[in-house]
């Protein structure tokens, strides 16, 4: 039974690192708040799988790519989690699931550290302004060192880590740990460490623990006067004043408690539940803003008030067993079973059927889902991010960040059947990831999809024939490359044609220039030389041009079009004529105007062993990659470097090679830049060659 | 004089250095400061000026992390460009941010063997060929000359001129030749050093040694809001 006590709410996120544990951890929470009843490895030696990865393919690959969400309950609180995915090809996905969260666990490896994926999922969670507390897991690790991973946090994160526990013993003899807010030791027993047994600390760690409780308050007493009072009077430290300065640390962002133990071997996740339960903020603690479309977009705060008109927003849509799925955070009101509600993007009237909320893929039905909670809807047809309302209510949620895509693929359905298949499939990614997109190529005839990179694009070529058993074959992966101009360049051009009939005629004058904008138009035309209503058609005409660039044919951006002159004739001058006309001056104007092509560079960050510094920094080298700089993180080095996505395709094989398999690196869309001219010419000759046939 | 013709030339020149490197080829030269003045602000001025006369600078930080650091570059750069009104300032960084790299190494870990390592591979891998070394965060302690002798040993090896920051504390006396301690016992290793003294509300850059003559006495402000070196005072 759903209760409703938005105070005992939380909405978290397990987010990180792929392969720091956190499909284990999030196993292991749904086994303590007994939503399971046993527990699987990610890997599933035993063929079963953790229950939050619910797609075949991350059960193969032992990475988690959708955000499931799930519920549980722990000491009174409910806890909606959303298991957001590692992979930075998926960051849509991570920063969707970040904006319908109230607070984050960071989960990382007690060996590893901070690494470079961790460090995008942080700069994500800091853009949504998501609090958050640490888990260092894995402490049962060979080279575990959960000290040393807070000082990342500080050192690599900039954030303000304290440590909460200590270990009590580390890697092979983790016992369990102590708590340095209550001081006791905690130890995990049974076969699944489900017996937690408090003893008093062990007088071998006892000074290390009276010496971090120390720091810990004098850490923390930052954050409540009453807490620093109680330390300048000698006054009785109670537990409740240390967790109340921490949790008000943890919500201002200002604080990152670090918890630690091992989810594998069933130690320290209970204390983590505490410390969710205990410190991040409830749905209450947050203030959530929408943009009010009767006050031009103006910032209008939602109130967590299960009565106020529902705003809600659909941030996941999933295909399963039971049909459409559409998880929903709702803001304000209550969403019930049998009411309407407005999708605003496209203004339609929808009526709620079911509601359940979701434990992975199992399901529970509940009647209404209040302001503050996360649920799923039944067939409802939407897009993901689309927000819905209360009818009469005119708030959309903000709008999310949702980049261009970098490179496309085209793809052949193999038979009639997978053409099908591949279009029910398509019509799905495109809902749920907005940085997916498909088109059909108008020479070619072929599908093309475009992506964030190319890990992006292979895990919906694999989900396509997994899940919907479409069979297709792939294409070369495309950079989307870009012209643009670099010079102000005049036109005046006149489209007259007289065959028979009513001529064409219309004339422009004026000039192109560079803009940070894609695309500007200006009417400095003044008495009328080109009567009014035919304005809008010169723009068009100039907007039209964009879309193939007149010298390789990719898209233009970053032209202003100023017209300031023109001529028309009384009986002859037709939109259709000024369209052309506007085509025609783009045309000649453009081969003057500088044309430069450009491709998408992308922010490369490698993580590699020290020794393989050197090779790692070859191989970008060699990709036409701008080093930026290389930071010693001890055993390993983080390379920081600009590489054009071009030169970037198979780079994972070719670091794997070359490092033994101990490097990683991710990347991101980083800006657009012009191509040499070496490589510039090479497109043009296969543009020309690709022509031929 | 065009403004990037400007920003090309090496304000520190005004102090009565010969050229705009400051440094003879292979020599050392020193930025002193107590903590916060700006010390690293002022190394990557003289980085930014380099780069601009297509010097490749590799920047050595003991202390803070890239991403810092490339934000002192372009905070530097971008002041340095509206100083002077320069248009089309990306292009211009986009055609001198090839020649630097930076590289940070713990300060337990830097060692000239360290070093040496790093330099092969950036050299043999065609990835970067310094010029000049900026290296920031050493420590000027009793260690200091054994390790100096062994950077001068790189520096000459492939040819680089090295810029250090040196810590200077408050409280402290001069040597007895007038120097700063931490520079007195290793200044034969040096070609040039400047001191960066706050007074009042402002930051003037001395010369200490390397200087010609006529200018000794001589000193530059730096402007407290940018850390730009700006007007000399004699």
């Amino acid at each position: 039974m759903m209760k409703n006590d938005l105070n005992k709410i939380r909405n978290i996120g397990i987010s990180a690192h792929i392969d720091s544990g956190k499909t284990t951890l999030t196993e292991r929470i749904l086994y303590y708040t007994h939503r399971i009843h046993a527990i699987h490895d990610v890997k599933g030696k035993d063929g079963v799988g953790a229950t939050m990865d619910s797609m075949e393919l991350e059960k193969e690959r032992g990475i988690t790519i959708a955000s499931a969400a799930t519920f549980c309950a722990w000491k009174g609180h409910e806890i909606n989690i959303i298991d957001t995915p590692g992979h930075v090809d998926f960051t849509i996905e991570v920063e969707r699931a970040l904006r319908v969260l109230d607070g984050a666990v960071l989960v990382l490896c007690a060996v590893g550290g901070v690494q470079s994926q961790s460090i995008t999922v942080d700069q994500q969670m800091k853009r949504y302004k998501v609090p958050c507390i640490a888990f260092v897991n894995k402490c049962d690790r060979s080279g575990a060192d959960p000290a040393r991973v807070s000082e990342q946090l500080k050192e690599k994160l900039g954030h303000n880590p304290v440590l909460m526990q200590i270990p009590i013993g580390l890697e092979e003899n983790l016992e369990g740990i102590i708590d340095l807010v209550s001081m006791k030791a905690v130890y995990f027993d049974g076969d699944s460490g489900e017996d937690v047994r408090i003893e008093d600390i062990p007088d071998h760690l006892s000074s290390e623990a009276f010496q971090k409780r120390e720091t810990l308050i004098d850490t923390v007493s930052l954050f409540s006067d009453e807490l620093t009072e109680a330390v300048l009077e000698e006054q009785e430290i109670t537990e409740n004043l240390i967790l109340a300065a921490v949790r008000s640390g943890v919500i201002a962002r200002m604080l990152t408690p670090v918890f630690m133990g091992s989810a594998y071997k069933n130690k320290g996740v209970q204390p983590l539940l505490d410390a969710v339960a205990a410190l991040l903020p409830s749905p209450g603690d947050v203030e959530n803003q929408g943009l009010d479309l009767e006050k031009e977009e103006e910032p209008a705060i939602l109130y967590s008030d299960p009565e106020k008109p529902v705003v809600a927003l659909a941030f996941k849509l999933e295909d399963g067993p039971y049909g459409q799925l559409t998880y929903i955070r709702v803001y304000q009101g209550t969403i019930s079973k049998g009411s309407d509600l407005v999708n605003i993007r496209n203004g339609k009237k929808v009526k709620i059927g079911r509601l359940a909320r979701m434990h992975s893929d199992q399901m529970e039905e509940i009647d209404t889902i209040p302001a503050g909670y996360i649920g799923a809807l039944f067939g409802i047809d939407c897009a993901s991010g689309d927000t819905f309302v209360s009818p009469g209510t005119r708030i959309t949620m903000t709008s999310m960040f949702v980049p261009d895509p970098v490179i496309s693929l085209s793809i052949v359905p193999e038979d009639t059947k997978a053409q099908n298949n591949m279009s029910k499939a398509l019509s799905r990614f495109t809902k749920e990831d907005p940085t997916f997109r498909t088109h059909v190529d108008k020479e070619t005839n072929e599908t093309i999809i475009e992506g964030m990179g190319e890990l992006h694009l292979e895990v919906y070529v694999e989900r396509m024939r997994r899940e919907y058993n479409a069979a297709v074959t792939t294409g070369k992966p495309m950079v989307a490359y870009r012209e643009t101009i670099t010079r102000k360049a005049e036109f005046n051009y006149t489209h007259k044609k007289q065959t028979g009939g009513a001529g064409q005629f219309g004339r422009v004058e004026g000039y192109l220039e560079p803009v940070e904008e894609e695309f500007v138009f200006e009417n400095e035309i003044r008495g009328g030389a080109i009567p009014t209503q035919f304005i809008p058609a010169c723009e068009k005409g100039f907007a039209q041009s964009m879309a193939k660039g007149p010298k390789m044919e990719f898209p233009v951006t970053g032209v202003k079009v100023v017209i300031t002159d023109g001529a028309a004739h009384a009986v002859d001058s037709s939109e259709m004529a000024f369209q052309a006309a506007a085509r025609g001056a783009f045309r000649e104007s453009y081969a003057r105007a500088g044309s430069i092509i450009l491709e998408p560079v992308m922010k490369v960050s490698v993580e590699t062993p020290t020794e393989y510094q050197g090779t790692v920094m070859g191989t970008l080298n060699q990709r036409r990659g701008l080093i930026v700089g290389s930071q010693d993180e001890g055993v390993v080095c983080v390379i920081e470097a600009r590489v054009p996505l071009a030169d970037m395709f198979g780079y994972a094989t070719v670091l794997r090679s070359t490092t033994q398999g101990k490097a990683q690196f991710t990347m991101e869309f980083d800006k657009y830049k012009q191509v040499p001219k070496d490589i510039e010419e090479e497109l043009v000759k296969k543009a020309a060659q690709g022509k031929k046939k | 004089m065009q403004n990037i013709d400007i920003i090309r030339q090496n304000p520190l020149k005004n102090l009565g250095y010969e050229t705009d490197d400051i440094v003879p080829e292979k020599g050392f030269g020193a930025i002193l400061a107590r903590s916060g003045v700006g010390k690293t602000s002022f190394a990557v001025q003289i980085a930014v000026n380099s780069m601009l006369r297509d010097i490749k600078v590799l920047h050595i930080s003991l202390e803070d992390p890239v991403k810092k650091i490339n934000l002192w570059y372009k905070e530097v750069f971008s002041n340095l460009a509206a100083k002077h009104d320069i248009q089309d300032t990306s292009n211009i960084w986009e055609t001198v941010i090839p020649n630097r790299l930076i590289m940070t190494l713990r300060v337990e870990g830097f060692s000239i063997p360290v070093l040496e390592e790093r330099l092969t591979d950036l050299i043999e891998q065609n990835v970067f060929v310094p010029n000049m070394l900026i290296i920031d965060g050493i420590a000027f302690d009793e260690k200091a000359p054994a390790l100096l002798q062994g950077l001068k040993n790189l520096a000459e090896k492939y040819t680089m001129r090295t810029w250090f920051t040196i810590l200077t504390h408050r409280h402290e006396d001069p040597a007895p030749d007038g120097m700063p301690l931490q520079l007195s016992d290793v200044k034969d290793l040096f070609d040039a050093a400047v001191m960066l003294q706050p007074e009042g509300d402002k930051i003037h850059v001395r010369p200490l040694m390397g200087t010609a003559q006529e200018k000794a006495g001589a000193s530059l402000l730096l402007d407290p809001s940018t850390m730009l070196i700006t007007a000399s005072t004699e």
